[in-house]
């Protein structure tokens, strides 16, 4: 469809009304559009407020993390690998750590398996607080924006406080964790939790029950099963899409498997299974999964270190290995090749966020382009990972 | 001539009673959210500061600008490797053996002169790398967050020079 050249000769058919025959428009939204949460760039065709066609261009952001991690030694590719998804490094940190300790076959001690699940558990709320906010914004809804970076604050500080920074923390280090955790901040992370479930409740009454943002996203952006399926979509996406699919359980790693928790499918509740609305929901309902894990985590923490045995120059042995594990966005895969020496030979990096954006030719065809916005805000992508 | 095909998501026709429904379901559904939005008016801490007048201050660990105590450095460059970009800068001589010996603040002989140790903050990513692997700890992230500068130039800290040497005392804890 992207091949048109004389755009004046096309007969568009909407549903199974004809549409008055016009010119098609070309109109860049982006690289710096706000709806577009980063540097991306959707070419659209429109015929008056219908899209037509979206072509999605990348490489904006991009940083050459692949080629940069061969020339960096296995603990100074970790601050590279913050830099992808920046609104959820704990999470991209967890997966390359496991590559390369499964590699080396270095044991983790207790505590720091549960370190790394709390961190990654609050990772996975303050993302998609950011995600719950700035739809909101997309959809013009402020005033959750702030109640939702209110309540990240208090995890990016906790988050400050163990790794010394905000957003990229270089905190799960590979054979464990850099700093352990006080009984002081597990406090306030408990307290924290108990606050933040109420509040929960009453952003969803806010935002998410609210009749007019229901109008705004049920039957909007359907993405079917089988399109979820053919796309290679995971996480969020393809769990609103109501494939019941978690790495998490499926492929357990770190503890995960000690764990009780649901995995939320959304099944078009208000309107069609995989519209944004369900999207919007499973991630609501994650975010309760995680505050479930999260006391679970406070109730059985161990006494112990928080760091293995690790050799102080790590030289990986030879072979290679790929690691999936489930971010926020989805499955991020790790494809690690070692040829034995300093470096990795070769870091090939499966982002979720990547075959997400290629979803927008196929949903945004027959849209108004109001509702391509609330489309690109339901599928959730961070350019940092779509461009690496 | 080409033909595009588009799909449409029809709604079906409203009865009377599902308008009305919808209407109550609008009107419901705002009041729930404005009571919610109208408890923020009255009765909430503010929870922003009022930046240049307040200044935050940051946790103890916080990674923000870099301070290397020149004196206590033995230029051992674990520092240098570890960076993962490269922008630590070191230049040492052998000190010559009729010298007085002299120690770091641990106890550590000093066996080179420090001639160079300059660290470019502009390339810095502020992974906290370095400080990890330091021995004698004498390169230490301060949480020193306000410097700005005007050019690149002055983002490079030469460590040895007097005027940032004297930060040493304005900006590292006890």
């Amino acid at each position: 469809m992207s091949s048109h050249t004389n755009t004046n000769e096309n007969k568009i058919i909407l549903g199974d009304q004809e549409v008055l025959k016009s010119d098609l428009l070309t109109l860049n939204m982006g690289p710096q559009h706000p709806a577009t949460h980063g540097v991306l760039r959707v070419e659209i065709k429109t015929d008056s407020e219908i899209v037509v066609d979206a072509i999605p261009h990348l490489g904006y952001l991009h940083r050459c993390f692949e080629k940069h991690a061969e020339n960096v030694d296995y603990r100074g590719v970790i601050p590279f690998v913050d830099r992808m998804d920046y609104l959820a490094a704990m999470s991209m940190e967890w997966g390359y750590a496991l590559a390369v300790e499964k590699m080396l076959g270095t044991e983790v001690p207790k505590r720091a398996e549960y370190i790394r699940i709390l961190v990654a558990e609050l990772q996975r709320i303050a993302s998609h607080l950011v995600f719950f906010g700035t739809y909101g914004i997309d959809l013009g809804a402020f005033t959750v924006f702030l109640y939702c970076f209110e309540d990240r604050e208090e995890i990016l500080r906790l988050f400050e406080e163990l790794s010394g920074a905000r957003m990229l923390y270089n905190y799960i280090w590979i054979g464990g964790v850099w700093n352990d955790i006080t009984d002081d901040q597990l406090a306030r992370v408990a307290k924290f939790v108990d606050r933040f479930e109420g509040e929960l409740h009453k952003y969803n009454n806010l935002v998410g029950e609210n009749k007019i943002f229901i109008g705004r996203t049920a039957n909007v952006g359907i993405i079917t099963r089988e399109q979820a399926l053919d796309y290679g979509a995971t996480g969020p996406v393809l769990r609103g899409s109501g494939v019941k699919n978690d790495l998490r359980k499926d492929r357990t790693y770190g503890m995960y498997d000690k764990f009780e928790f649901d995995i939320p499918v959304g099944s078009g509740e208000k309107g069609t299974t995989g519209d944004c609305w369900d999207r919007y929901n499973v991630r609501i309902r994650e975010m309760f999964e995680s505050v479930k894990i999260i006391r679970q985590v406070l109730a059985g923490i161990e006494e112990g270190p928080v760091m293995g045995k690790v050799p102080k120059i790590i030289k990986v042995p030879a072979g290679e290995i790929y690691m999936r594990t489930e971010c926020p966005r989805g499955e991020l895969g790790y494809h690690l090749i070692s040829d034995g020496g300093k470096t990795p030979y070769r870091l090939k990096v499966k982002s979720s966020c990547f075959t997400h954006v290629s979803l927008l030719p196929a949903i945004a065809p027959g849209q108004m382009v109001a509702d391509l916005v609330a489309s690109i805000g339901s599928i959730d992508i961070v350019l940092g990972e779509v461009d690496r | 001539m080409e033909t595009i095909h588009l799909k449409k998501h029809i709604e079906p026709d409203l009865t009377f009673t599902q308008w009305f429904k919808n209407v109550y379901g609008a009107v419901k559904t705002t009041a729930i959210g404005m009571g919610i939005t109208f408890k923020y008016v009255w009765g909430r801490d503010v929870v922003t500061i009022e930046y240049p007048e307040v200044r935050e201050e940051l946790p103890s660990n916080s990674r923000s600008r870099l301070f290397n105590d020149a004196e206590n450095c033995i230029s051992c460059l674990q520092c240098a490797v570890a960076c993962p970009v490269d922008c630590i800068y070191i230049a040492a001589v052998k000190r010559a053996t009729d010298a007085p010996k002299i120690k770091t603040k641990d106890g550590t002989p000093i066996r080179l002169d420090l001639k160079q140790y300059t660290i470019d903050t502009a390339l810095c990513c502020y992974c906290g790398l370095c400080t990890t692997v330091c021995p004698t700890e004498c390169l230490t992230h301060t949480t020193d967050y306000e410097f700005a500068s005007y050019t690149l130039a002055a983002m490079k800290y030469d460590y040895l020079a007097p005027e940032i040497r004297a930060w040493r005392t304005r900006i590292v804890k006890a």
